[in-house]
C-alpha cells in the first residue's frame, strides 16, 4: 500500500489537499481536506444585514457574484420583498456573466493543462507526468486558445461590471435587483461582447472539449461518485419567461424529484466542531471548532440531503434540465460545464431580449428588528445557500453552505465519504508516482476551497500525515 | 463607455501609464537592455480574487505579463504542476533573484496553522512561513490588494484568524497595492516601473504616487452634485451618494478616471457608493456600506 499526498492540488480556488491509499494501483481509500479559514460567518455577526451582499462576496474571488445574489436573495426573503420581473432579469444576466467567467477559465486555465501541453519557456505551465495524447496539431490548437480564451473570460467580466460597477466583487446586485438601470446603450455593448463569447464556446472550447475527450476516453468510466445530484434551481421560475433553465431538484436511484429545502442538514461527525446534535438544520445552530474531537479530520463539513451525500454543479444542472443525460464522470463533468456556458450565453441572450430599457428597480429598504431569511441558488459551481437571522437590526446568525462543501464534504455518522472522496476511490491509478488521475477527477468537480472553508473555527491544525511507501 | 474623462489630457494620460510602461519594459527585455525577472505570486489568506482580477487585466493583459515581462514560476491557481513538483518550484528560487507579488492576509494564529499553501518535505508549510521565507529573499515585496495591504476583509472583527497584512511580519519595504482586488494597472504598471526604474513614490502608507495620489471625492464626476447640495437617498440615483455612506471622501485612488473591466464602469458610476475597499481599515472602519437616511 502507498499513500500518496498532493498539496498543494493546483489549479483550483483555494487550498487543498488530498491523501490517497493506492492498493494494487487502485485507490482503496482517499481523504480531501481543504486548508485555509478565516470565519466570515462569525464576522457578519452584529453587521448592518445590507452589509452582507458586499461582504459575503469576498468569500472568494472567482465566484464572488454567487455570494452577493444568495446573500441578496436571503434578504429579501427575511424582508418580505417581492423582486419585479425586470430586476431579476438584470441580476441574473449579471450572473450568468459569471457563469462565462468562471466556466471559460476553469476550462482553458484549470483543466486544459491536464491533457494539453502548454508553450515551453515559462516555469509556470511546467508539468512532472508525461501523459499527453493529443497529437501535435490540435494539442497546439488548444494551447493558443489557453491564451485567446483570456480575451473572452475577461469580456465576460467587462459584462458583468456594464450592470455590475467591477468584477471581482461587483456593486450592482443589490435587494430589489441591482442598483443600476439598464440605458439602450449598455445592453447593446452587452449583445456585442456576448456575441463575441458566444462564438468563442461554440467554435472554440466545445470542440477543444470533444477532442481532449476522445483521447481520454476512459475519463467517462472514472470519477463517477455516488450518481446523486442536486440543484438549488436558476434561470427558474420568470413570471413571464417560465425556466429557462433548471429548477429546484434532485436525482437519485433513476429518479428525479423535487427539492424540498427543509431536508436539507449539515453533519459535523467528521469535522472539527462541536454542536448539541452532530446533525443540524441551517437556522438552527452555527458550531463550534473542537480541534480535541476524535476521529475528525478536516474543517470542512458534510452537507446532506434526506440523510445523503449529494453532487451539485454543472453536471448535475444539465442533468437534472435534462440537457445532458451521456453519463456521470470525471469526464461527462468537463464536457457538460462546456454545454452549459453555450446554454448560459443563450439564456443571458433571451434575458436581454426581454429587458426594458431604463427601469429603475431601486428603492428606500428598511430592516425589520427582528426577522430570518433563505437564499438558496445554483450557482457556477452548484448549489450555494445563505440562512440569515437579524435581531435588533443587526445579522445574529449567518449560515453559508457553498457548492464545494457539498462535493468536498467530509465523513457522516454512517462513514459515507463526500462527493469528491467517493469519486476518487476505486479509481485505476496507471503510474503511483505521478497520480495524474487524482487532480483530474478533482478539478472536474471545479473545487473553490475558498467558498468550501469560510466557516469560524479556532484551534490548533494538528496532523501528522504519513507517507507509507 | 463615458468618455467624459478623456476631455482632460492629463486624466487621459494617466490612463496610458500602465500600458505605457509596460510596453517600455518589454521593449527593453527584447532588447536585452534589462532581464525578464522571475515572478512569485503567492495567494495566501483571503479569497484569491487578485489573480482572476489580474487575468482580466486589458492593456498591458496577462499574456503579455507572461510571456514578455516574466518568468512566472509560482501561481497556486495557474501553476499547470501539482504538489510536490509545484513546492520545488517555489523552494528553487531560494538563492535567485525574484520579485515577489502576495495577495492575501496572514494568518498568524496557533503560528499560522489556519493557512497551509503546500507541503514541503512532507512538512506544511503556512502561509505565515512562507511570507517570511520568500518575502526576505525577494528584491522586491508588492502587497496585492487590501488584504496582503494592511488585513482587509480576512482582518475583520473579531478576525478568528488573527490575520495581518504583509508588512509587520517583513523586516523590508512593501510595495502596497490596496484595492478590492487589485487594479490590473496598478500591479502591471508597478512591476514595470520596478524592472525600468526601480522602486517608485510611495505616499506615508507605501502606495505609489502613480495610482494612490488622489482622493475618488477630488475627481469623482458626481462631485458637482456633492458642492450644490444633490444628494441621492437611495441607490440608482445619479446624484451625489454622500447620504448613503459613500466612502469616495476618504479613499485614495484612481478609480473615477481608470474605472473597471477595461474602463467600463466604477462602483459610483453604477449608482451605488463607494465601499472604501482601497483604504486601510476597511471593512470595519468603512462600514456601514450602506445606510438610507443619512443626514
Amino acid at each position: 500500500m502507498k499513500r500518496v499526498v498532493i498539496n498543494p492540488v493546483t489549479r483550483i480556488s483555494g487550498f487543498m489537499e488530498v491523501s490517497a491509499d493506492i492498493d494494487n494501483n487502485i485507490v482503496s481509500d482517499a481523504r480531501t481536506e481543504g486548508l485555509l479559514f478565516r470565519g466570515f460567518e462569525k464576522m457578519l455577526e452584529g453587521r448592518s444585514p445590507f452589509d452582507a451582499v458586499y461582504f459575503t462576496q469576498r468569500i472568494c474571488g472567482i465566484c464572488s457574484t454567487a455570494h452577493s445574489i444568495a446573500s441578496t436573495l436571503a434578504l429579501e426573503n427575511a424582508l418580505g420583498i417581492v423582486v419585479s420581473e425586470q430586476g431579476r432579469y438584470l441580476r441574473d444576466i449579471i450572473h450568468g456573466c459569471e457563469f462565462l467567467q468562471n466556466h471559460i477559465r476553469h476550462f482553458y486555465q484549470y483543466t486544459a493543462p491536464d491533457f494539453v501541453r502548454l508553450p515551453e519557456g515559462n516555469t509556470l505551465f511546467e508539468t512532472d507526468h508525461i501523459d499527453f495524447r493529443l497529437p501535435k496539431g490540435k494539442n497546439d490548437r488548444i494551447a493558443r486558445h489557453y491564451f485567446d480564451s483570456l480575451e473572452y473570460s475577461k469580456n465576460a467580466h467587462e459584462m458583468l461590471a456594464i450592470l455590475g460597477g467591477k468584477a471581482p466583487h461587483n456593486h450592482g446586485v443589490f435587494i430589489g435587483g441591482i442598483t443600476t438601470q439598464a440605458t439602450t446603450e449598455k445592453i447593446a455593448r452587452l449583445r456585442l461582447l456576448l456575441q463575441g463569447i458566444r462564438q468563442f464556446i461554440c467554435d472554440s472550447m466545445l470542440p477543444d472539449a470533444y477532442t481532449i475527450a476522445e483521447y481520454y476516453r476512459e475519463y467517462f468510466n472514472i470519477g463517477r461518485g455516488y450518481g446523486n445530484l442536486l440543484t438549488f434551481g436558476c434561470f427558474d421560475g420568470y413570471e413571464k419567461l417560465g425556466t429557462l433553465y433548471v429548477s429546484p431538484s434532485t436525482y437519485s436511484d433513476g429518479n428525479i424529484m423535487k427539492l424540498n429545502p427543509g431536508e436539507i442538514t449539515e453533519n459535523i461527525h467528521s469535522s472539527w466542531y462541536m454542536a448539541r446534535q452532530e446533525t443540524y438544520t441551517p437556522f438552527e445552530t452555527i458550531p463550534e471548532p473542537d480541534m480535541k474531537k476524535s476521529d475528525a479530520y478536516s474543517w470542512v463539513k458534510a452537507p446532506r440531503y434526506r440523510g445523503l451525500p449529494y453532487e451539485v454543479g454543472p453536471l448535475a444542472r444539465m442533468w437534472l434540465c435534462g440537457g445532458y443525460r451521456n453519463g456521470i464522470s470525471a469526464m461527462d463533468r468537463t464536457l457538460a460545464r462546456a454545454l452549459e456556458a453555450e446554454k448560459i450565453a443563450n439564456i443571458i441572450l433571451t434575458l436581454l431580449d426581454n429587458l426594458i430599457p431604463g427601469v429603475d428597480v431601486q428603492k428606500e429598504y428598511e430592516i425589520p428588528q427582528s426577522a430570518c431569511g433563505a437564499g438558496l441558488t445554483d450557482t457556477t459551481r452548484g448549489a450555494l445557500g445563505h440562512w440569515c437571522k437579524i435581531d435588533k437590526q443587526v445579522i445574529s446568525l449567518y449560515q453559508i453552505i457553498t457548492p464545494s462543501a457539498w462535493n468536498l464534504s467530509t465523513r457522516d455518522r454512517d462513514n459515507l465519504p463526500g462527493p469528491v472522496e467517493k469519486a476518487l476511490i476505486g479509481t485505476l491509478i496507471k503510474n503511483p508516482d505521478t497520480p495524474v488521475e487524482l487532480g483530474r477527477i478533482i478539478r472536474s468537480f471545479d473545487p473553490c476551497v475558498s467558498c468550501a472553508t469560510h466557516v469560524y473555527s479556532k484551534g490548533k491544525l494538528i496532523k501528522t500525515m504519513q507517507v507509507v511507501p | 463607455m463615458n468618455n467624459a474623462n478623456n476631455c482632460c489630457p492629463i486624466f487621459s494620460a494617466r490612463l496610458e501609464t500602465a500600458s505605457v510602461l509596460v510596453q517600455k519594459a518589454a521593449d527593453a527585455v527584447r532588447q536585452k537592455r534589462i532581464r525578464k525577472r522571475n515572478l512569485i505570486w503567492l495567494e495566501l489568506t483571503g479569497c484569491s480574487g487578485n489573480i482572476i482580477s489580474l487575468l482580466d487585466g486589458a492593456n498591458p493583459d496577462f499574456k503579455c505579463l507572461a510571456t514578455q515581462l516574466v518568468n512566472f514560476i509560482y501561481d497556486n491557481s495557474l501553476m499547470a504542476a501539482e504538489g510536490d513538483s509545484a513546492m520545488e518550484k517555489l523552494f528553487g528560487v531560494t538563492g535567485s533573484d525574484y520579485i515577489l507579488a502576495v495577495e492575501g492576509a496572514v494568518s498568524i494564529k496557533d503560528k499560522g496553522l489556519y493557512n497551509i499553501i503546500g507541503r514541503w518535505n512532507g512538512q506544511p508549510i503556512t502561509a505565515y512561513e512562507a511570507i517570511k521565507r520568500f518575502g526576505e529573499q525577494a528584491s522586491y515585496v508588492i502587497a496585492v490588494g487590501t488584504c496582503a495591504s494592511d488585513g482587509g476583509i480576512s482582518a475583520a472583527r473579531p478576525n478568528p484568524a488573527e490575520c495581518v497584512g504583509i508588512q509587520g511580519l517583513l523586516g523590508k519595504k512593501v510595495i502596497k497595492l490596496p484595492g478590492c482586488p487589485c487594479h490590473p494597472d496598478w500591479f502591471m504598471g508597478v512591476l514595470a516601473y520596478l524592472m525600468l526604474f526601480g522602486e517608485p513614490e510611495l505616499d506615508s502608507r507605501q502606495r505609489p504616487l502613480m495610482f494612490y495620489g488622489t482622493l475618488i471625492h477630488d475627481i469623482c464626476p458626481r462631485r458637482p452634485c456633492f458642492d450644490q447640495g444633490i444628494f441621492a437617498s437611495k441607490l440608482g440615483e445619479k446624484t451625489c451618494m454622500f447620504k448613503l455612506g459613500c466612502r469616495g471622501p476618504v479613499t485614495r485612488v484612481d478609480c473615477p478616471i481608470r474605472k473597471w473591466n477595461d474602463r467600463v464602469n466604477w462602483p459610483i458610476g453604477d449608482d451605488g457608493p463607494c465601499i472604501g475597499c482601497a483604504m486601510f481599515g476597511f471593512p470595519d472602519k468603512m462600514e456601514p456600506f450602506i445606510s438610507y437616511n443619512l443626514t
